[in-house]
Parts: C-alpha cells; structure tokens; sequence
C-alpha cells in the first residue's frame, strides 16, 4: 500500500523513508494486537464478573468514649460486596490498561525506529557505495561484511554485477586504445613522410615517388582498419536479416576470391563444400567470415602447403571448416586469437596487411547467428577453425545432407583423391 | 649529432631519419627493441627517438636498458607513442624518457623537441649558439660568421654545431665520427679529416683568423675567443 503521490510530496523528507514507514506499519501492528488482546481480556472479565456500583445496605456510626473519634460502618450484602469489588477492579483495570497501552504506543514507535534502522543500515551501505561507485570508478566493490543472509545476497549480487560492469568498460576502454594506437600509426607515417617530402624544396620524382608510394601503403592499410572497425561496430546488435542463405553457395563464392592469391603461393585450396544446406542469417556476412578465414590461411600458410575448405552439416548445425598446415597457434594463445588486434607476430602481421580484427569479426558473425567458432591447432601441424551455425528450419535440409564428418578435427594429410569428394576433417563431436 | 630512430613501422622510421639526416643529424635506425638496445650499447647517442610499442622487447624495457648502460654523457630520449593516455606517458617519463611526442606528430615539432633535448646538454636556451663571431641557427639551419652567411653542407653544418656545442674542449676525430656520422661511416677513411678541413676553409673565407685549431695528437678545439 502505497500513499498517494500528493501526500508524499508534502512530507518531509524523514516521513518519506521506509524506515518511517517501516516505524509506523510495526508500532499500528504491534499497539493493535495489545489493543484487541486487552480489550478481549477486559471484555471477557466485564462478562464473567458482573460488576456495578452498589449502595449500603444501612449505615451505622460509632463513636468511642475515650478518644471521642467516630467511624461510619457501611453495611452490605455480602453478593452486593462481591459486585463492588469487582467494579472498582474492572475501573481500574480499566485505568491500567490504556495507560499500558499509551506506553506501549510510544514504546512500539522506539524499538521500531531502533529495529528499521538496524535492518536497512546495510542498505544504506549498498546505496553509499553505489553512488560512489557512479561518481569515481568500477574498481571498488560493496563487500558487505555479516551472515550470508538476504542482504549479503544482494549486495553480493550487486558486487558480480559491478565486476562485469567492469570488465566490459575495460574491455572497451582497451578496445579504443588499441584501435587508437592501430588508426594513429598509418597517419603517423602519412603525415611525416608528407612533412619530409615537402620540407625538402630539391626533392627528386623518384623520391617523390616513393613518398606517394609509402603514403598509399598507409592508407591503405587504415582502409582496411576502417572497414573491419565499421563491420564490427555494425555487428555489435543481433543480425537484422534473416533470409534463408544456401550456405555451400555462399562459401564457394567467398572462396572464389581466393583461388588466384593461393595459387600465387602456390598453395592447393581444397574445396568440399555439400549442398542443400540452408542457414537463416546475413549472406554478406556469412561470406565475409569464411573470407577472412581463407584470408589468414593463404596469408599465413607455408608455400606450397594445402588449405582445406569444407561445409556440411550435423542434426540441426552446419559447419564450415578451413584448415591450413602451418604454421599453428601456440597453446597459450589459442584462447586469444579471437580477441581483436591480438596478433602472434605484431611486426609480420602488420606488415602483411592484418588489421588483427579478422578473427574478432568470424567470432561476432558466428554468434550473431547464434552460432559459434572453434579452433583446434598444433605449432608447426597447422589450424582448423570450424563455424558452427543452426540450420535453418525448412523441410530441405532435414538430415544429414553435407559428407559425413569424422569427429577427429586434426589436419591430417591425406590422401588427394579422398580429400577431393569428402573432406577428411570435420567439426568434433560435442 | 648522433640520433637513432627506434620503430617498428618501417616506413614511419625511414621518413623520420630521411627528414633528421637533412637537418644533419647522424641517423641510425632500429627496427626492433633488440636491436635498439644493441646499437646503443656499441654507440654514444645523444638522442634516442623510441616508439614505445615494440615487437620483442617493449620501449620501455629498451630506456631501462639505455639508462643502465648510461656512462658520462646521458642519452636523451624522446619517446614517440600512439597511445595518448596519461598513464602510459606518466610510465614512460618515470621510467627515464625525457620528453614524448603523440603520433601522428608534426615533423617540425621533432627537430624541435630533439634540438630542445640538445639544448639541455649544451646548458643553453634558444636555438642560436653564438661562439665569438660564429652564430649558428639549428632551427633555421644556417651558420654566419661575422653576419655573413656560411655556405656550408648539411655535414659540415652539422660538424659545427657539435664544436659550437662543446666550445675549448678538444675532440678527437673518433668523437666527431661518433657523433657526427651515422655507422654507414667508414672509420679507416679520412672523411673526417676531409669534412674539417673544408668547414676551415669556408670559416676562414669569412672572416680573418682560422677559429678551429688543430690540436696535434689529440684532435681539433674550437676557440672561445676569436
């Protein structure tokens, strides 16, 4: 039950608390219960002792010779005595019990004020906290100290909350630095290569030349940055389209583009792709994922080394797979090839056009089709990173439709012939 | 005046070190923290242009090291970093950087800084040295000697302001060719002995008395007094 809001404006700040309200609600229960017991008790006396002012019977004075004092003598019935006793005792129980009750009254509104204050006190700690927390920094936590009751509860839920609260605005915060650091290098080349060219009246073509060529090195290199930022700050949100995509035809599409790189390197793309399977979810983005998959492996594989690309499908999930044979992520750094601008060779990566984004941008398109990406890799053997998306529900694509996977992901040289029909890695069993 | 550039963007510290050697500095390049640390332990810097991010070994690690291998003269430092937060300035001059500079930086404001971070040794203010009649204007880049201009090159501009920087004292030939030169210098060839030679004969074209001195065994000083 709540006072009305009209009320509760005119209050005085005290009479606002809960505590005050907490006061009231304890001191009207507890002098309304004292009130009925009382009143029951009383009620119950008032019946079963008929009680009523009686007048003597006769009275009689006597006085004493020696000391010439007189007393008067009231001379009763004895039933009639019985019911003026019993009125005098009723009057003053009577008395007695709203004067009991006046104190109690004021006694109830006490121990209740004392009671809400030592209940809240700990609210009041979380709400201390808190704004303080607001006005300076995440780092610090409630850690309300006591029994593991309603309240510790809270506030320790309060605690995880702020932890996470925190982690994420650290995560953000390093996020802007490195992406800072990541956009300020290229201009810095820009800008002083521009500096030195043009401080220099007696430059010569081939001089200039090569400024122009180190410039458009650079801004190239923040193009790309700029584009990968953008397709990640645009796949923050859940995706938006929903169309059915044929994911074989999607993936050999994104794979065309990297047919004539590979084979620069002389590296052999393998492509296993099974068709009718049906995904919901953005084209564009799925393409992009196997793009910068099939981007890092003919960028980063051995020369003259095989990358396999395989599609398919397990119950209800798709799959697809690339896996390359070297040169493998370290195991300490498996958890962190998908963070973004993490980079296993800073000074390589960069130099070869990595943004250190590509990886960062599969895992967000896999989870925002409610999916996920796995990677399994050995040093020196080679990687395989398999998306996992669900397959969308049409009555096309029930059952296995894409070539049967064998659960162990390891890439495995095997035999050409074989590897050309059906692919002889998979997503692992779960 | 000896500098090394220590980045791993390449294109970024050939620019810096193409731009610094026409001011006439002695530019050496370092394209890792390993690397930076090595070339400082074998040469006398005077100046350090460090990015703090490095492949390897951290910029920071790399002034930790310079700082500890200080001898005599110290090693000025002008970090160069992407990273414009407080607290990464606040490690890098605690740790022993002198000054830094957030890129993308003016090129000027460089050769600014790093003739700012000369002036500190030198124990002078401004950009003008003045040694008896010779004035000589790092941030213009031009030397005069009795008001009239000196036509020299960017080599022996840079000769003179490390003898106007260190006026009486004698420097041997090793120490010019330490600080004056890049380590592409060839140390068995006279190309010291050369430079000098013509930086006399352009100060006596000039004026009336020769203020280098050849001091035999030991090297050359320049004269406080004309």
């Amino acid at each position: 039950m709540n006072p009305p809001g009209w009320l509760v404006d005119r209050l005085p700040e005290w009479a606002r608390s809960i505590r005050f309200r907490y006061t009231l609600l304890y001191s009207a229960v507890l002098f309304g219960l004292a009130a009925v017991v009382v009143a029951a008790i009383y009620l119950v006396l008032v019946m079963s002792l008929r009680g009523e002012p009686v007048s003597p019977t006769y009275t009689k004075r006597i006085c004493s010779n020696v000391s010439d004092r007189c007393v008067t003598i009231d001379y009763f019935q004895a039933r009639e005595f019985t019911r003026f006793v019993n009125s005098v005792t009723l009057t003053k129980l009577r008395n007695y019990s709203f004067g009991a009750l006046g104190v109690l009254f004021v006694a109830s509104l006490g121990v209740g004020w004392v009671v809400a204050g030592r209940v809240l006190r700990p609210i009041g700690r979380i709400t201390s906290v808190a704004r303080d927390i607001q006005a300076t920094d995440l780092s610090r936590r409630i850690e309300l100290p006591g029994p593991d009751d309603e309240l510790k509860q809270l506030a320790d839920t309060f605690d995880a909350m702020l932890a996470r609260l925190d982690a994420a605005f650290a995560a953000q915060r390093q996020f802007v630095a490195d992406a800072s650091h990541e956009l300020r290098n290229p201009l810095a080349i820009i800008r002083t290569n521009v500096d030195v060219a043009l401080a220099d009246p007696h430059a010569d073509p081939d001089e200039l030349r090569h400024t122009i060529t180190v410039v458009k090195r650079a801004s190239d290199r923040m193009a790309r940055l700029v584009d990968d930022l953008l397709a990640l700050a645009r796949r923050q949100e859940p995706i938006l389209e929903h169309e059915p995509v044929d994911l074989g035809a999607a993936v050999a599409e994104a794979s065309d583009d990297f047919v004539v790189p590979a084979a620069a390197r002389q590296i052999v793309l393998d492509r296993a792709i099974a068709p009718d399977v049906v995904v919901t979810g953005d084209r564009d983005a799925l393409k992009r994922a196997v793009a910068n998959l099939l981007e890092n492996a003919v960028r980063l594989a051995p020369a003259r080394s095989r990358i396999r690309l395989a599609t398919g499908s397990e119950g209800d999930r798709a799959w697809i797979a690339v896996a390359d044979e070297g040169p493998g992520i370290a195991p300490e750094d498996q958890d962190r090839v998908f963070d973004r601008f993490w980079r296993a060779d800073k000074a390589r990566s960069r130099a070869d056009g990595g943004t250190g984004l590509g990886l960062a941008i599969v895992r967000q398109i896999a989870e925002s089709h409610g999916g996920q990406v796995r990677l399994q890799s050995k040093p020196g053997v080679g990687s395989s990173f398999v998306i996992w998306l669900p397959v969308a529900a049409t009555p096309s694509s029930t059952g296995d439709s894409g070539p049967a996977a064998p659960s162990s992901l390891a890439p495995v040289a095997t035999p050409a012939d074989r590897a050309r029909t059906r692919p002889s890695f998979g997503p692992p069993a779960e | 005046m000896r500098v090394l550039v220590v980045e791993d963007e390449a294109d970024l510290a050939d620019a810096i070190a193409r731009g610094l050697r026409r001011e006439g500095y002695a530019v050496d390049v370092a394209y890792d923290g390993d690397e930076a640390v090595d070339k400082a332990s074998v040469n006398d810097y005077d100046v350090v242009c460090l990015d703090l991010n490095l492949p390897r070994l951290d910029g920071i690690e790399v002034v930790r090291r310079i700082r500890a291998d200080d001898v005599g003269q110290p090693t000025r430092v002008l970090m160069l970093t992407a990273r414009d937060s407080t607290r990464d300035r606040i490690t890098g001059l605690d740790e022993g950087a002198d000054d830094y500079l957030v890129k993308p930086f003016d090129f000027d404001e460089l050769t600014a800084r790093v003739r700012a971070l000369l002036r500190r040794d030198a124990g002078r203010s401004g950009a003008v040295l003045k040694v008896g009649d010779i004035e000589l204007d790092s941030s213009r880049h031009e030397a005069r000697r009795d008001g009239q201009q000196l036509p020299l090159t960017p080599k022996e501009f840079a000769l003179l302001r490390y003898f106007m920087s260190r006026p009486g004292q004698v420097l041997s030939q090793e120490e010019l060719l330490e600080h004056v030169w890049d380590e592409n210098a060839d140390p068995f060839t006279n190309t010291v002995r050369v430079t000098v030679m013509t930086l006399r004969r352009k100060l006596a074209d000039a004026g009336d008395s020769q203020p280098i001195e050849t001091v035999v065994g030991r090297g050359y000083r320049l004269r406080e007094q004309p």
